[in-house]
């Protein structure tokens, strides 16, 4: 599989270069965004991981939205601490995913490794009739979520945004997104809907963040993303 | 002395001309009277009862009138006196030498009357002016002591200049006047210096339309001495803020420099060392992979190190200087403690916190990122202190108008004399312990990102020991 690496920073494409070889992947590199573009168009890589900050020529986000005007390869954006609006901007642009500078290569290969599988996996039906996580099991034909074997009742708008979620397992679902899947486009602004839902839908799921017992996880200023299923 | 203290214009001169001329008459037309009133009892009265009579009148004239009238009155009433009740009658004949004694009696009399009158009114006049006059200064005095603004203080002095004192124009000059330039032809023009001190904060330029009195002229040099004053109070205290805020800056650098030298210099020496030793190719054959291991682990912990360290100078520098762009929504505090309790977990394999929550906890409108990060840190120092095996408690509780943010640890107490250093940027406790990353940026951020949601963060004591950080978040109007 081919991977291209859009960064201006020459240490960081030659770290990520070796990195992903040694993981098996063939890997093309990109110092700005013309070049990035030229080379999706030449070579067609399966995955593009594309820095939102580039110094010279069209940025990051600028890249992403000309790419999605005529490829749907998978892209991942690599942003910086504290940037939350350019996250959004990024998933609104078209990115599939994004990572948080300073990561490590585990990280990316596991980010990378879900983008594909959903992005193979995508326009087909649902993967499974249930979905199982840690001690987590959702039936979705029988509509039944059980915790560590037991029942758990829901409230239909609980287990709309519950399915919603589990169908899209390590994908970053926007707050808009959720509301507007759930309660119709016309509440996509109001975010406090979701957040007193998923509160009770974590207490349910008997969520204990203090053990790393989560299945929901926050994506700051963004919106939510259930764990990524193996 | 003069008795007002605008210099009077010619209307009031002939005003006092006139009243001068109407006291002259007014002494005549007594004696006059007095005369009359005698004439029929001239040959039963005695002389002594007449020149007593006359002595009378011209007492009450100089009581009335002053001097000059009273002299008159004396001299009018000696000659009516002699020429009417006198015998021989019709006749300035004095028989005796003695009566020109009673002449000279009644001058002096007169006299010494009208100089005393004289005396005893302008003592008064003169009091009333003082009166006048520290009632001016009092006023302007009181009116300048509470402002703070050069231009202001400026202002109150040319008020009372032009109101108080009459100028027609007033100015400041930043300096000592050197050439006196005249913008008003037919003016006087006075020139105060604006001194308090050895400082000399400019002249007062006051233009007259005539030269203003000797009180007029001292009371407006009084007048710009306070104005002076108070224009030294401001100086001086810009003065100290300014050295206080450089005193601050001057500490904050030290205080980072210190920081930077040890905290960042240490990841960095483990990095740079650990990744020398693998690159060489002698050494590293003989590592084991155990150890080789361990130096890897220490290079991605020393760099997580410099990145929590960089991150926070970065926020702490945003905060101070205010750049915080919020990313406000409604949130719940419970997902944010439960993102730092899982961050927690991960990073130290080991349950260490207990969340502690309500069900029913209203959303609170904050900036989700930011105070994760206050949230954070809060709990990072609290992990610091907390014995082994006990829990560093995250909770939250609603309050009128508030949300509660507690985070509780079980350690030792923080002294009182600390309590309001600790949230000082850079500030590190007294036993010195300070992890790796911690460059005492904490709580300092984690109290300045309280301060921009409009909140605040305080230190309590733990009941059975420890500190409680608290961050109190305002509920604001309209909350789901």
């Amino acid at each position: 599989m081919m991977i291209l690496i859009v960064d201006d920073e020459p240490q960081i494409r030659k770290l990520l270069t070796a990195g992903l070889k040694g993981y098996g992947y063939d890997v093309l590199a990109a110092a700005d965004g013309h070049e990035a573009l030229t080379l999706v168009a030449q070579r067609r890589p399966e995955l593009v991981v594309l820095d939102i900050h580039l110094s010279q020529g069209p940025d990051g986000l600028e890249v992403c939205r000309r790419l999605r005007e005529w490829s749907r390869v998978p892209i991942i954006m690599l942003s910086v601490r504290g940037d939350e609006r350019t996250k959004v901007q990024a998933l609104d642009a078209g990115a599939d995913d994004y990572l948080t500078k300073p990561f490590g290569m585990e990280e990316l290969r596991a980010r990378i490794q879900a983008v594909v599988r959903r992005a193979v996996a995508e326009p087909g039906a649902p993967p499974d009739s249930v979905i199982r996580a840690g001690a987590l099991a959702i039936d979705l034909v029988n509509r039944r979520v059980t915790v560590a074997g037991e029942e758990v009742h829901f409230t239909p708008q609980e287990y709309d945004i519950l399915r919603l979620l589990a169908t899209h397992p390590g994908k970053i679902m926007t707050h808009p997104a959720i509301l507007s899947a759930v309660w119709g486009p016309e509440y996509a602004d109001m975010t406090h809907y979701v957040r007193i839902y998923v509160n009770q839908i974590r207490k349910k799921l008997r969520e204990n963040p203090a053990a790393n017992v989560r299945y929901i996880l926050n994506e700051p200023g963004v919106g939510y993303r259930f764990i990524d299923l193996p | 002395m003069t008795a007002t203290l605008r210099p009077a214009a010619s209307p009031d001169r002939r005003a006092a001309l006139l009243r001068a001329a109407g006291e002259y008459l007014a002494a005549a037309a007594l004696v006059v009277a007095t005369t009359l009133a005698l004439w029929p009892l001239r040959d039963r009265l005695t002389i002594a009862n007449e020149s007593l009579l006359y002595m009378l009148v011209t007492l009450i004239v100089a009581v009335r009138f002053r001097t000059g009238p009273s002299v008159l009155a004396a001299l009018l009433s000696f000659f009516a006196f002699n020429y009417f009740l006198v015998r021989p009658y019709y006749t300035l004949a004095v028989e005796d030498t003695r009566e020109l004694l009673d002449l000279l009696v009644f001058l002096t009399a007169a006299v010494i009357a009208g100089r005393l009158t004289d005396y005893a009114r302008h003592q008064a006049e003169a009091a009333g002016l003082n009166a006048r006059q520290q009632d001016i200064l009092y006023r302007l005095t009181s009116a300048l002591n509470p402002l703070t603004d050069v231009d202001a203080i400026r202002a109150e002095l040319r008020r009372v200049a032009v109101e108080e004192l009459g100028a027609v124009e007033v100015e400041f000059l930043p300096m000592p006047p050197t050439a006196p330039t005249e913008h008003h032809p037919a003016a006087d023009v006075v020139f105060v210096l604006l001194q308090a001190g050895e400082a000399i904060y400019g002249t007062l330029r006051a233009s007259f339309l005539r030269a203003p009195s000797t009180s007029a002229h001292r009371l407006l040099i009084a007048c710009a001495g306070q104005a002076a004053l108070a224009l030294q109070r401001v100086d001086l205290t810009a003065q100290a803020q300014r050295s206080r805020a450089l005193g601050e800056a001057d500490r904050l650098k030290t205080a980072l420099l210190r920081a930077v030298s040890h905290d960042l210099r240490t990841p960095i020496t483990i990095i740079k060392t650990s990744a020398a030793n693998l690159g060489d190719v002698d050494l590293a054959a003989r590592l084991s992979a155990e150890e080789k291991g361990d130096m890897v682990q220490a290079i991605e912990a020393s760099a997580d190190a410099l990145d929590r360290l960089v991150g926070n100078l970065l926020d702490m520098s945003r905060l101070q200087a205010g750049a915080v762009v919020l990313n406000e929504d409604w949130n719940s505090v419970e997902e944010i403690a439960g993102d730092v309790a899982a961050g927690v977990y991960r990073r130290e394999g080991t349950e260490r916190i207990r969340l502690d929550f309500p069900d029913d906890l209203p959303l609170v409108r904050c900036d989700f990122g930011l105070l994760r990060q206050a949230l954070g840190n809060l709990v990072d120092n609290a992990l610091r202190h907390e014995p082994e095996g006990q829990r560093v408690v995250i909770r939250g509780r609603a309050e009128a108008g508030l949300v509660r943010l507690e985070v509780v640890n079980h350690g030792p107490t923080i002294p009182a004399e600390e309590r309001e250093r600790i949230m000082e940027p850079f500030y590190q406790s007294r036993d010195g312990r300070s992890v790796m990353g911690g460059v005492g940026l904490g709580l300092a951020i984690a109290h300045g990102i309280a301060a921009v949601h409009g909140g605040a963060l305080a230190v309590a004591d733990t009941p059975g020991g420890g500190a409680t950080f608290i961050i109190r978040l305002p509920q604001t109007e309209g909350a789901p």
